[in-house]
């Protein structure tokens, strides 16, 4: 199975956030979601996922974007 | 009467107005946080003793101005039944400002009305050299405005980097909001540099790994800032205090330099003018014993 993936480097808070909320409802628990955002988004879109008790797994750059690895909360 | 007079009246919190035979009376207010009998009292005493207008002032204290000479003590005589005593001006300690600090705010480190509190019942009115102001901000939000203040105070939490699971991947030192956090992932080492560090704990919230954590969360220290005619910033002193009444102690160790080293009229920026910044550093340290 592969990875869903998003791009929210075009949004801003709250949107960059509810969008990856909305991206997590299509994968299982415990499954994965690959995100592309901007720097600018990293603090707050990590923060709230840590918050829901999701798991940000990887992280790597591409292009001057982020890409996070997110891990579903079981 | 006499100038005399009218400084002691000051001094006591009824300022003179432009116009003769009027005055504004200052109220003793702690954090801006008022209950609403101490509310109703005051709107009372404008409406009976004054022209019903009531002034918030700029640190979060409140006026009732346009009061006749003949009423001052009867004004303060009507309020003190609410818990609403009269405020101070002239060279003491003036009104201590607070946000409503982590016990309301999301973002509060601190509980900024508790110390607060500490400070108003200790040295409220205190005679200084100088007017002396302290201002205590929940975080490094600032709301309110630390280094305005002759002691400011802010929450602050003081990051510290754990090697073993760390990935490097960067999402601290690309949150950090001073590049405060540089990264060498090659030599497996993470260097935060605490001069520039402003203690907001993005670096901890944003961290994927969990690796880096709080080391320390409390009271940063601010002295010698003032805003008037010529504004100058409060500058940070000791390290990141533990407890309020360590925070306690380094305000009174300042007060102790100050009193120790001002000038009558001379604010206390300008004293550190003279002073030099180190004195006053090293005269705190050694006076409490703290970091």
């Amino acid at each position: 199975m592969t990875t869903p993936q998003m791009d929210i480097t075009g949004d801003v808070c709250p949107m960059t956030f509810v969008k990856v909320k909305m991206g997590l409802q299509r994968v299982p628990p415990l499954g994965t979601l690959t995100v592309r955002l901007k720097e600018e988004a990293l603090k707050n879109v990590i923060s709230s996922l840590k918050t829901e008790g999701h798991r940000v797994t990887n992280v790597s750059r591409e292009e001057g974007n982020f890409l996070l690895e997110v891990t579903k909360a079981g | 009467m006499s100038e005399a007079d009218f400084k002691e009246l000051k001094k006591g919190g009824m300022m003179r107005q432009a116009e003769a035979g009027l005055f504004s009376v200052r109220l003793h207010v702690v954090g801006g946080r008022l209950a609403t009998p101490q509310l109703r009292a005051i709107r009372e005493a404008a409406d009976r003793f004054g022209r019903g207008e009531i002034h918030l002032t700029a640190r979060q204290g409140v006026e009732i101005p346009h009061v006749r000479q003949d009423a001052l003590a009867a004004v303060k005589e009507f309020l003190a039944p609410s818990g609403v005593g009269v405020g101070v001006c002239g060279p003491t300690i003036r009104t201590v400002t607070a946000c409503q600090g982590c016990r309301v705010c999301p973002s509060g480190v601190i509980d900024s009305p508790e110390l607060a509190d500490m400070v108003d019942r200790e040295l409220y009115g205190k005679p200084v050299p100088h007017k002396f102001k302290v201002g205590i901000s929940g975080c490094v939000n600032n709301c309110m405005k630390a280094e305005e203040n002759d002691v400011g105070i802010k929450g602050w939490i003081d990051p510290r980097w754990e090697s073993p699971a760390c990935t490097f991947c960067g999402v601290c030192e690309a949150v950090c909001p001073t590049k405060a956090i540089i990264l060498s992932a090659g030599d497996g080492k993470l260097v935060i540099d605490p001069a520039l560090c402003i203690g907001c704990g993005d670096c901890i919230t944003s961290c994927p790994t969990g690796n880096m954590r709080e080391m320390n969360r409390g009271y940063r220290v601010f002295a010698g800032g003032k805003f008037g005619r010529r504004p100058s910033l409060g500058r940070r002193i000791l390290g990141v205090l533990g407890t309020k009444e360590e925070a306690m102690a380094s305000i009174l160790a300042v007060l102790d330099f100050f009193r120790e080293h001002g000038k009558p009229r001379e604010r206390f920026g300008d004293t550190l003018l003279r002073t030099g910044f180190p004195a006053l550093e090293t005269f705190v340290t050694g006076r409490t014993g703290l970091p």
